[in-house]
């Protein structure tokens, strides 16, 4: 019996000796090993940048052939600063924002990240994220565009460089919209009303043997069904979840205007009923094969994907998507509700600095600047964003890419650079802990109800109230729009 | 003689039964073996994006392309099998050993604090990987400092609660008398591991080896998050550079994935021999 | 027993505890570093607001929000559905497939068995690909067109609240029983031909032998696949994460889709310790109930 009690008494000894281990890690000032913050010297001198330093990054394969060029990138850096070294990690997409995360969480996170800007407020909130308007040169600055540029801001700091901007937009079937009478170059240019886009879906409808050709088709499974309701509300007067005074503006008659809208295109039979499941890889297919004249979200890169079935139609050698037809990719804008000014949904994603737990030094932080520069702008941008068919938003990347060739259609390139003109405004001024929030509010609430509005399983009206009763639970009834 | 009935009746009935077995067991399999085949037959695609697959049940071209395309696509697609396998390998040895060995304490010897200390193996299993992810990270990446090397893929699975688990359930029915036998010889209990209970377990470890194999074969979240260059990746974490922004490269995704099932086959089927001869308890008392 | 025979046991023993505790060290060891360590730091981070750049003790805050939460109890009581809908059918597939395996001949039985392994050597995210085709929800769709086939309407299989857990615990009806399959015929295998003779001299048929011999001798292997699989059904999140994301309506979001979220969408770290050391405790009490209720005649 003593003896038992005595091997308890061993093991709770271990378990706290593993313990103190633990408590240990946390509050000692462990050097993180990949955070280069703290490996490099010492010296306080910060007027010698020629001490060596290593910068790390985390890159995902941001364009089919970006991974490939992970070693020629590192040794052009090396032999812009003799002194660095750019480490790059690579990453999966999908599950970088894991590693990411861990690593942030672990206190140890990469120098360079490439993020959606939507993730700033994110890492702002955790102070895990490094400042860089002290350390950006007057010429950096002026080489971006100013509207990604302010992507990476968060209240006063600027986090990173912007990579590109693109727009998620919608696209057509040229012939589907020319049959069914829509002057699409007129759309391209001028844009459209709800009223004239459901009109439009809706003549769009066809009947042919057996099968039905929907108007309109947006994948909506799952997490994507967040991407259309934000498109669409971004119309609707609501370009951000917050108003300039910083209510929360997804209480507004407006948001349930959409909602109803919502409902109406797949009542109308010119959305397909089974929309709550139709998922990216679903509606792509559906498009190529002619079963619907639009689908969304549509970026400017679908355009190449199109083209390329078009090629192995013609080749006829059986790669080509089974039962798919030939078909002119339109790039159209989503339309507007209303009196609301057209905005369209821009994404920005970009290179972030963060810091790890022990504060960087000054020159370690201007060498992070260093290294984002090189990869945000001239031939690093250029290659990338030609591959994407992305914009180019540095007036280095347009240099350098003025030799690439494209084979892109005028009339898209053209709408494209429209629709970037009506693009959402970056909005540092939320505070993180509202953009916490909202993001808190979108995700319990919105997006499970929308799936259910989707499939016919609660009205908009109910929608709308089970929304503002978690807005007002969050923010207050002070806090949000009220009219 | 066994569970079935040899000697039943004439030879016509047991084809009988046989034949509505195999039936019934090849409608199970074709359930199961369905996305199997659909990996297959995608493999052998042109190596086109994701949203271009062609949802048919035949493909529509027979080309070797994303087989090529998947080697030729990294110059360190061999690197990663190599990793995997000698990741795989590694883990699946220690735990063949390691997890035999407490097994057997567990379930054979009777030692003090054995339900106290089997009960808090137990219940580590519980807890879900989200949560210990962190702090294991801080582990081997800030304290250890291992991060990028092959002892940080292996060291945290050298052995595995389930199978130590796996190992005392099968133990547990072996006879007690077996090994009384043994003892009332002046057998040690390391003899009694070696002499006695290492060929009654030859099944129970030929199955552990396989499942442990398999898992670690198939492990990604940890390889991805303690590699930071390509050459320290594994096949499972370098299929994933086939996936893109907006388009992932399918056909080459599942020849990667269809390459990287091929050693599980080898294996399997190296491994047969021990699933299928069973043991006899009886032969060893006799 | 009487006391001469027990002090000659004993002294056959000796010996046989360092021998035990050697045989565990490295396990014992491999534990506390890799397992111990991390569950201990996650327990102390439960009682935080974590933040890597120094965390705010908050004492039971954590576990007084989740406990206030709707959503918790949603999520649990969508993990019970599914563990109770998926791990004892998923026991009884492959307790039938083993034993209508054993009769067959060798290279037979051999097949059949690579052929139940094989899905659980596909990647996770192939096999997500091929189901979400499965479950297109078009009447084109496969599964669609199945029920058509017996006159049924179409379904929208994961995008309606009430099909989507059936569609969910469908795929894994549907999916890899090879672990089970092959553990179970391994201990089928185990069980001394003995039994089977003296059952045969009474004279038993298939089914008493089943009875009597089959299931008593399988306990153990029952009791080891039904515990890891009801942990493994607690902790299921892959499945719901890539098909359904939890949806619609939250009709699939299951506790460890709740504690990813937790930790990694709102990175409440603090909060996603304590989700999962309820969830831990959930999972403790129905082991101990199947160690209680189906232990007892284990030899141990």
């Amino acid at each position: 019996m003593t003896r038992k009690r005595k091997m308890t008494a061993m093991l709770l000894a271990l378990t706290l000796a593993t313990g103190s281990l633990a408590a240990c890690s946390s509050g000692n000032n462990n050097p993180p090993a990949n955070s280069g913050g703290t490996t490099n010297s010492p010296s306080e001198n910060t007027g010698n940048s020629d001490a060596p330093d290593t910068i790390t990054a985390l890159l995902p394969p941001v364009s089919p052939a970006y991974q490939e060029n992970f070693k020629q990138m590192e040794e052009e850096f090396n032999k812009l600063y003799p002194n660095l070294t750019l480490k790059i990690e690579p990453a999966s997409w999908e599950d970088m924002t894991q590693k990411l995360d861990t690593q942030v969480n672990a206190g140890s996170p990469p120098d360079l990240a490439f993020i959606g800007s939507d993730g700033i407020s994110k890492y702002a909130q955790m102070d895990m994220l490094m400042d860089i308007q002290d350390l950006v040169t007057p010429e950096m600055l002026a080489d971006f565009d100013e509207a990604p540029l302010e992507y990476m801001k968060n209240g006063d700091g600027l986090y990173g460089f912007p990579a590109y901007m693109e727009v998620h937009a919608i696209g057509g079937n040229k012939q589907y919209m020319e049959e069914a009478g829509i002057d699409w170059k007129a759309v391209q240019e001028n844009g459209w009303t709800y009223d004239e886009f459901r009109e439009a879906i809706q003549s769009g409808v066809v009947q042919e043997n057996g099968n039905t050709r929907y108007g309109f088709v947006f994948a909506t499974a799952g997490v994507a069904s967040k991407d259309y309701l934000s498109i669409l509300v971004k119309n609707a007067g609501m370009p951000s979840p917050f108003t300039e005074d910083l209510k929360y503006a997804y209480t507004s008659n407006n948001y349930l205007d959409v909602l109803k809208a919502i409902r109406e295109m797949i009542d109308d039979g010119s959305m397909p009923r089974e929309l709550s499941s139709v998922d990216a890889g679903k509606r792509w297919n559906m498009f190529l094969t002619g079963q619907t004249m639009i689908t969304g979200k549509g970026l400017a890169v679908f355009e190449n994907s199109a083209n390329q079935n078009n090629e192995k139609i013609k080749a006829g050698d059986g790669s080509a998507v089974a039962d798919s037809i030939e078909v002119d990719y339109l790039v159209l804008p989503m339309p507007s509700f209303g009196d609301h000014d057209p905005v369209s949904y821009a994404v920005v994603d970009g290179y972030v600095a963060f810091r790890g737990k022990n504060e960087p030094t000054d020159e370690h932080k201007a060498n992070v600047v260093k290294a984002a520069y090189f990869l945000a702008s001239g031939n690093v941008a250029a290659t990338t964003n030609s591959d994407l068919f992305a914009a180019h938003i540095t007036e280095s990347g347009r240099e350098a890419a003025a030799s690439i060739e494209s084979n892109r259609n005028p009339d898209n390139v053209a709408a494209v650079d429209r629709m970037l003109e009506h693009a959402a405004p970056a909005r540092p001024d939320i505070p993180v802990d509202l953009g916490a929030q909202a993001i808190k509010v979108e995700n319990e609430t919105i997006i499970p109800r929308l799936q259910a509005l989707l499939a016919d399983e609660i009205t908009p009206e109910e929608m709308f109230e089970d929304v503002k009763k978690a807005a007002i639970a969050a923010f207050g009834e002070d806090g949000v729009v009220q009219d | 003689m066994a569970l079935y009935n040899n000697h039943l009746g004439n030879r016509t009935t047991r084809t009988f039964r046989n034949t509505i077995l195999i039936v019934l067991l090849l409608l199970f399999a074709l359930a199961t073996l369905f996305p199997i085949y659909f990996m297959l037959i995608s493999s052998f695609g042109d190596p086109v994006e994701a949203g271009a697959i062609s949802y048919s049940l035949w493909p529509g071209k027979f080309s070797l392309e994303s087989y090529k395309f998947f080697f030729a696509f990294s110059e360190h697609s061999y690197r990663w099998i190599l990793n995997s396998l000698i990741v795989a390998t590694v883990v699946m040895v220690s735990n063949v050993i390691f997890a035999t060995t407490a097994g057997y304490a567990f379930s054979k010897i009777n030692f003090r604090g054995r339900a106290l200390l089997f009960a808090i193996l137990l219940s580590s299993m519980m807890i879900p990987y989200q949560v210990t992810q962190v702090p294991l990270y801080i582990l081997i990446v800030n304290i250890f400092q291992i991060q990028n090397t092959y002892q940080a893929l292996i060291m945290p699975t050298l052995v595995t609660v389930y199978n130590i688990f796996l190992a005392k359930q099968f133990m547990s029915s072996i006879p007690r008398e077996v090994l009384e036998s043994a003892k009332v010889e002046g057998a040690n209990q390391f003899q009694t591991l070696i002499r006695i209970i290492l060929p009654l377990s030859k099944t129970v470890m030929a199955v552990m080896a396989i499942l442990t194999f398999m898992e670690t074969w198939n492990t990604f979240f940890w390889p991805f998050l303690v590699t930071n260059t390509m050459d320290m990746q594994t096949i499972q974490v370098g299929l994933k550079n086939f996936r893109f922004a907006n388009t992932t490269y399918f056909a080459p995704m599942m020849a990667g994935a269809t390459i990287s099932a091929l050693p599980m086959f080898i294996l399997f089927f190296s491994l047969q021999r021990y699933f299928l001869e069973g043991v006899t308890v009886g032969a060893v008392k006799g | 027993m009487s006391r001469a025979t027990s002090r000659a046991r004993n002294r056959l023993n000796r010996g046989d505890s360092a021998w035990a505790y050697l045989f565990i060290i490295v396990a014992l060891l491999v534990y506390a570093l890799f397992t111990a360590y991390p569950v201990l730091s996650a327990f102390i981070i439960s009682f935080q607001e974590y933040s890597p750049r120094g965390s705010t003790y908050i004492g039971i805050d954590n576990y007084t929000s989740i406990l206030q939460s709707e959503l918790f109890y949603k999520s649990i009581r969508n993990t019970i559905i599914y563990t109770v809908l998926t791990v004892p059918v998923a026991l009884i597939l492959s307790f039938a497939v083993s034993i209508m395996i054993m009769p067959l001949q060798k290279r037979l039985q051999t097949t059949f068995k690579a052929v139940y392994y094989l899905p659980a050597v596909a990647s996770g995210v192939a096999l997500a690909v091929v189901w979400l085709w499965i479950f297109d929800p078009m009447s084109a769709g496969v599964l669609n067109r199945f029920l058509g086939f017996f006159g049924l309407d179409s379904q929208n299989w994961l995008g309606s609240s009430s099909t989507a857990m059936f569609s969910l615990v469908l795929m894994s009806w549907l999916s890899s029983h090879g672990t089970a399959i092959i553990i179970y015929v391994a201990a089928l295998l185990g069980i001394d031909s003995s039994y089977y003779e003296a059952a045969d001299i009474d004279g038993a048929n298939f089914f008493q032998k089943m009875w009597h011999i089959v299931i008593p001798c399988l306990k153990p292997t029952t009791l080891f696949l039904l515990v890891t699989g009801v942990i493994g059904s607690f902790q299921v999140f892959q499945n719901a994460y890539l098909m359904t994301g939890g949806g619609p309506n939250h009709a699939t979001t299951m506790v460890g889709l709740l504690i990813f979220d937790t930790a990694f969408k709102y990175f409440e770290f603090g909060k996603a310790a304590a989700q999962s050391l309820l969830l831990a405790l959930m999972i403790g009490i129905i082991a101990f109930l199947q160690f209680k209720f189906l232990g007892k005649d284990v030899e141990y």
